[in-house]
């Protein structure tokens, strides 16, 4: 490969992952289409390489959201069993099915992210007692963050730990399958099912996508299936994007820059759609 | 109840040094890789014998592993606090991400 492939790959994961991150979301999405449309990689090459990003994005903004006690560790942990066993599947799946149905399966994934991205996320609060024998009262999951808003700590009960566990399985597949961190799957999960309030909710996915991606990208990586030379810059691109790109780009007006990742999310949609049913645009791999 | 307190945001704070000492690690690791292999006399750049190639291989690898080295780091907190239902979790998530690497040998 080419120094300046190199370098492209490099600036391109560093855009996506600067803009995503002035949004607060994470840029793992994007990477698989910019590699398989923009450069012509192959897809499972670009999910080997999107997965270490994604490990590499969680694991460097992970330290604010533990040092702000924001992330319920027991929580993630317990939840990792789920995502981690969706993981595995993925893995096992992945090499049987065909690579128009990943393509397929990405375009959804990315339908939906547009359609949540343009709804947003509102906190809920719901007042009815949980049961005192539930899961999550067993496993001592209850919790409370320190709100600056308010100067004190607000407890939190955590909810239906079963149709948590069983949403988590899903993300972990996606996951493995798709090369992202399926956040997609994961803010529902956790938001409707266990009912978190929205920043523990964050902090906690986010500190559960590193793992989650470790699962299959250990495996990936076993296999040979993932390509160093690409993998490593969209790496690098990725977290330094997220860390120092998220910051230079705070200024900009979130509601005009909301609508152009809608607008982008359903292009790629739509171009991944066309792949999948065999309908090829310029620059897309034969 | 303070100590318990105390407890979880020491155990926080490990968790956060672990996770970003390690990015930075990682990513400098793949840098000097990058600039060994893409940017410098190609293929005759090489720092204690490891080629640019290996360097950025190394990294990718660290990365894998961080998240791993994070989980196995709770087992033996849990393990120390003798709380072992979160012990048990903890090398569950260590077993099934174990599977994976082990079957794709």
């Amino acid at each position: 490969m080419g120094t300046s492939t190199i370098v492209w790959l490099f600036v391109a994961a560093f855009g996506a992952s600067a803009l995503g991150g002035a949004l607060g979301m994470a840029s793992g999405i994007f990477i698989v289409p910019i590699l398989t449309l923009l450069f012509g990689v192959d897809i499972h090459v670009a999910i080997g390489a999107s997965i270490v990003s994604v490990i590499a994005c969680s694991c460097g903004s992970a330290a604010p959201f533990l040092k702000e006690r924001l992330t319920n560790i027991r929580l993630a942990i317990v939840l990792e069993t789920a995502t981690t066993l969706g993981a595995l599947t993925g893995v096992f799946l992945i090499g049987i099915i065909s690579t128009a149905f990943l393509y397929g399966l990405f375009a959804i994934i990315l339908a939906v992210s547009a359609q949540q991205m343009l709804a947003r996320r509102r906190e809920v609060v719901y007042a009815e007692p949980s049961n005192v024998r539930s899961w999550a009262t067993v496993l001592r999951l209850h919790s409370s963050f320190p709100d600056r808003t308010l100067g004190r700590d607000v407890h939190y009960r955590v909810r239906r730990v079963p149709l948590g566990l069983s949403l988590m399985y899903g993300a972990g597949l996606i996951s493995a399958l798709l090369g992202i961190g399926s956040g997609v799957l994961k803010i529902p999960a956790m938001d409707t099912a266990l009912r978190l309030p929205i920043k523990v909710s964050s902090a906690t996915s986010n500190f559960m996508i590193g793992v989650t991606a470790a699962a299959s990208g250990g495996a990936y990586f076993m296999r040979g299936n993932i390509n160093v030379g690409i993998a490593g810059p969209v790496a690098l691109g990725s977290v330094l994007g997220a860390l120092i790109g998220a910051r230079l780009l705070m200024g900009l007006p979130a509601d005009k820059l909301r609508i152009f990742f809608v607008i982008v999310l359903a292009l790629l949609a739509i171009q991944m759609f066309l792949i999948a049913f065999g309908v090829h645009i310029s620059g897309a791999p034969a | 109840m303070t100590p318990m307190a105390d407890n979880y945001k020491h155990r926080e704070q490990i968790f956060a040094a672990l996770l970003w000492y390690g990015t930075w690690f990682a990513s400098t690791i793949i840098a000097v890789g990058m600039i060994l292999g893409g940017f410098g006399d190609t293929h005759s750049s090489r720092i204690f014998g490891l080629s640019g190639y290996d360097f950025v291989k190394g990294g990718v690898a660290f990365f894998i592993l961080l998240p791993i080295a994070r989980v196995a780091l709770m087992m033996s907190i849990f393990l120390r606090e003798r709380d072992y239902a979160y012990t048990i979790i903890s090398i569950v998530v260590l077993v099934i991400i174990g599977v994976g690497i082990l079957i794709s040998i």
